[in-house]
């Protein structure tokens, strides 16, 4: 463990560095990223206005909005560009190199990624965790920051981000089939979107939907961890959480594993 | 004559382009069916969203489910059509000043906007303007639209007009880099709003209604002209108001885009 | 036809300091300073004349060509083209003339060869006559008929500069700029290329502006040459003058029959020679002595070193104008223009 620290501690560096000279690109996009939280906010306090009832399905209106703004921290924080790196890899052939470099092509990529990761937490996590947690005070007139939820928010979160590491990494295989990067990414970023909770709770959905959803590998993306910072799960959910977020972050490694070996050798035989 | 020679010009130069880029489609279908397709299912899976929040309730603050899906529909068929046409505004401010390959346009005896925007015909826009057909045909017989002569010229005349609001922000915000070098991300920023439009401004407070009637106006890409022809209003200020500020941001846009050409250094070589 | 007056460019460029710290301090309070990347340059062509634009990388050779086709607007000074500003009259004054960029194509990158030719005479409103006429004429000086049916992505570096040189041609432009055209090309295609714009020359006495590191195309075009260097002129002239002038330097090379005999000879004694006017440089098989032929004449050397040695072949070269040039960017030779 230590070895592979020192291995890729200069990737992550690197990525720090990087992420600080576009900073300013990034702090753009975000902002305009985070327009959509704010129609999401109106449109909500929209429907809470038109209905009767005070919560819809175990939702508060301050529930929703916490659930908002915190399913868009999530999915900025655990966010991966494994897929495009994988994909240009691919399309320009560079791939076949990383069969003669003496490290792990994916945990070079994964390191450089948490530089980049780190900058982003800097850039986002305080302001918007202090901000909801702001809103919650005025709306409620209670402080109702829950430091034990926020523990295991975190653990949950980061668990979220190395499983969608390995997807995008899995899913960037696909560029050996598709050259529209940009349109396969959004396809699957909108999809993904869906899936994982981020467009409306699952909750909302139709029961079986929903049942189905929650134990695919999407609701661990996003899903899961806001519910823990909520605080709508029982301990046991929670540990029953944790576990298929285990369950699906072995599994995506091992899928990327075997993709990796497949394409080694259909690169030896067909000479990259 | 002088003027229909021109008109004449710019037609065959689009329809160079648009053969080359169907001749592509033909040759890379499965990437068009998955860039279309991206862009279908996204606003496919808002709809789903938007019915499911129709579940629970009976009306969006007075707005039936119908009306805000012809709202909705409305809202992407200038975002499409303005798509099609000057996606290559885009490049502007990720790469093409950058990089210096803004050279080529300023050598070409035509304007550079034009040469810039005949340049690529983004089919993958269809996507959009598929489900923004399909909304508004599916919700036209339930909502109050008066199928009148001039209802639909008015209709016409709003979407064309919708549309260079589009063109005239990513003009103004693509122009930017031939000051900064980089405006991606300035782009998006902005463009990034018109999500706003999709919806009734009625839902909005006041500031975000301000924002997006004066100053980024994409209330008036949707909301404004939707609404006049299902629930009425003044013509004057609904579809007027989306002329005048097409006209103003399109004025704007091309004096800014004109300054940033003499302010265009090139790459260094 | 071509008047260029006090020209004058100069750059805005944004300091940035290395490191997290520093990209956070110019993030903050950016740092700015002014480079001028042409300063003060005068010229001017005459109607069919091929001029050569030459200096070291960086002189600034591309911001003029640049400022000439009305792509960067000037920071101070004039240029007047046909009787037009190029940034100011751009759209008319672009329809007289033709560009290009050797580092980068301006063809479409997807379209067919020949389809890239119909969008160039729609977009110089070309009638279909006279399209017809050049094309037969383009396509017998540059051959394009081997590959017009290919898109542009697919041509060979050769064939795309051989396009590109017909695309500029097609509105039968006044002014022909070529920056850098036999940039990454093999030698025959170079000798393609220059025969080609000799043609074009020849045949409608089109003014042809070129830059070029390779001094082969100087030497077999251009009746004139501009050099500069840090964004001054430094010379203007014909290439003959250039030889006169500054063509003091010769080369002589020997094989001796033994070498250690070489060794014994001492032309800066013999001769009262300073340490810049000769150089002897032994490769263990030819011995190269290269002198100003002002401080010491070629039949002395000559003398002297056959009366001390003996040699099996002697070789005696003329005033190369690589090496004049060499010299110039490297300040050796003085100027005095």
């Amino acid at each position: 463990m230590r070895k592979i620290l020192k291995t890729y501690k200069p990737f992550t560096h690197a990525g720090l560095l990087m992420a600080a000279q576009y900073r300013a690109n990034f702090f753009f996009f975000i902002l305009g990223d985070i327009l959509m939280c704010f129609i999401n906010y109106f449109l909500w306090h929209a429907v809470y206005n038109s209905g009767s009832a005070e919560s819809f399905k175990g939702f508060t209106e301050v529930d929703m909005v916490v659930y908002i703004f915190i399913s868009f921290l999530t999915t900025t924080i655990a966010y991966s560009d494994g897929t495009y790196a994988v994909g240009e890899e691919i399309r320009d052939g560079t791939i076949a190199m990383r069969m003669i470099k003496p490290i792990r092509f994916e945990l070079a990529f994964l390191f450089q990624e948490l530089g980049e990761r780190i900058m982003t937490l800097f850039l986002v996590f305080v302001p918007l965790v202090s901000g909801v947690e702001i809103y919650k005070f005025v709306m409620t007139g209670s402080v109702r920051f829950n430091i034990v939820n926020f523990v295991l928010y975190f653990i949950s979160l980061t668990l979220a981000y190395l499983i969608n590491f390995y997807f995008n990494v899995c899913y960037g295989y696909s560029a050996f089939v598709l050259k529209n990067l940009w349109g396969s990414n959004f396809l699957k970023n909108c999809i993904v979107g869906f899936l994982s909770g981020t467009t409306i709770p699952l909750a909302f959905l139709p029961p079986v939907v929903s049942a189905v959803l929650n134990f695919l590998p999407f609701a661990t993306l996003s899903y899961i961890p806001v519910m823990i910072y909520l605080g709508m799960y029982a301990p046991v959910q929670i540990l029953y959480s944790f576990g298929l977020q285990i369950f699906w972050l072995a599994f995506f490694i091992a899928l990327q594993q075997i993709i990796w070996n497949a394409s080694i050798k259909r690169m030896s035989v067909q000479g990259g | 004559m002088k003027v229909l020679h021109r008109i004449r010009r710019v037609f065959k130069l689009h329809r160079i382009f648009i053969k080359q880029d169907l001749k592509k489609l033909m040759e890379y279908k499965i990437d068009f069916l998955t860039g279309a397709l991206a862009l279908f299912i996204t606003q496919g899976i808002n709809i789903f969203f938007l019915t499911i929040i129709f579940s629970y309730i009976p009306d969006l603050e007075g707005w039936t489910f119908d009306q805000i899906l012809f709202i909705y529909g409305f809202a992407l068929l200038p975002k499409a059509i303005d798509h099609l046409f000057t996606d290559n505004l885009w490049s502007i401010g990720y790469f093409t000043v950058s990089k210096g390959d803004f050279d080529k346009y300023l050598t070409r005896p035509v304007s550079t906007l034009f040469a810039v925007t005949v340049e690529k015909f983004q089919i993958d826009a269809l996507g959009e303007l598929v489900v923004g057909i399909l909304l508004l045909a599916t919700s036209l017989p339930k909502v109050n639209f008066n199928l009148s002569f001039i209802n639909v010229l008015l209709f016409i005349i709003s979407v064309l007009f919708a549309t260079f609001i589009y063109t005239g922000i990513k003009l103004i915000t693509a122009s930017v880099a031939f000051w900064t070098k980089r405006s991606g991300n300035v782009i998006h920023m902005f463009y990034m709003v018109n999500d706003f439009a999709k919806y009734p401004t009625t839902i909005y407070n006041r500031t975000v209604r301000a924002i997006i009637t004066y100053i980024v106006p994409f209330a008036f890409t949707a909301f404004f002209p939707a609404s006049y022809f299902i629930v009425g209003g003044n013509p004057w200020y609904n579809i007027g108001g989306t002329v005048v500020m097409s006209a103003l941001l399109m004025t704007v846009g091309i004096i800014i885009w004109n300054k940033g050409v003499t302010a265009y250094e090139s790459a260094g070589s | 036809m071509i008047y260029v007056e006090n020209l004058k460019k100069e750059f805005k460029k944004a300091i940035k300091e290395p490191g997290l710290k520093g990209s956070l301090k110019s993030f903050i309070k950016p740092k700015n300073e002014i480079i001028t990347a042409v300063d003060d340059i005068s010229f001017h062509v005459s109607k069919g004349e091929i001029l050569g634009f030459i200096g070291p990388n960086g002189a600034g050779k591309s911001t003029v060509i640049k400022m000439l086709t009305g792509i960067l607007t000037p920071t101070s000074g004039r240029c007047e083209i046909n009787g037009k500003i190029p940034y100011k009259n751009r759209k008319s004054y672009v329809k007289e003339i033709g560009v290009v960029f050797g580092q980068r194509t301006q063809l479409w990158w997807d379209l067919a060869l020949r389809e890239t030719y119909t969008v160039l005479k729609e977009i110089y409103e070309v009638d279909d006559e006279s399209y017809k006429k050049r094309m037969a004429f383009l396509n017998e000086v540059l051959e394009l008929d081997s590959f017009i049916t290919s898109p542009v992505r697919t041509l060979s570096l050769g064939q795309r500069m051989r396009a590109d040189i017909a695309a500029s041609l097609l509105h039968s432009p006044k002014v022909l700029f070529l920056d850098e055209p036999t940039i990454g090309l093999d030698v025959v295609v170079k000798d393609n290329i220059r025969k080609a714009v000799k043609a074009i020359n020849a045949e409608e006495n089109t003014t042809v502006i070129l830059t070029t590191h390779d001094l082969q195309d100087v030497e077999n075009l251009c009746d004139r040459i501009v050099m500069i260097d840090k964004g001054n002129k430094v010379f203007d002239g014909e290439i003959s003058m250039l030889k006169t002038k500054y063509g003091q330097s010769r080369e002589m090379k020997f094989v001796p029959e033994d070498l250690d005999a070489f060794n014994n000879l001492d032309y800066l004694g013999e001769f009262n020679l300073k340490d810049s006017d000769i150089e002897v440089e032994n490769d263990g098989h030819t011995v190269s002595v290269r002198f100003n032929s002002d401080a010491v004449s070629v039949e002395k050397i000559l003398n002297y070193t056959l009366s001390k040695t003996h040699v099996k072949d002697i070789n005696v070269k003329d005033a190369d104008i690589e090496e004049i040039i060499k010299g110039i960017y490297r300040s050796e030779v003085k100027l005095d223009a």
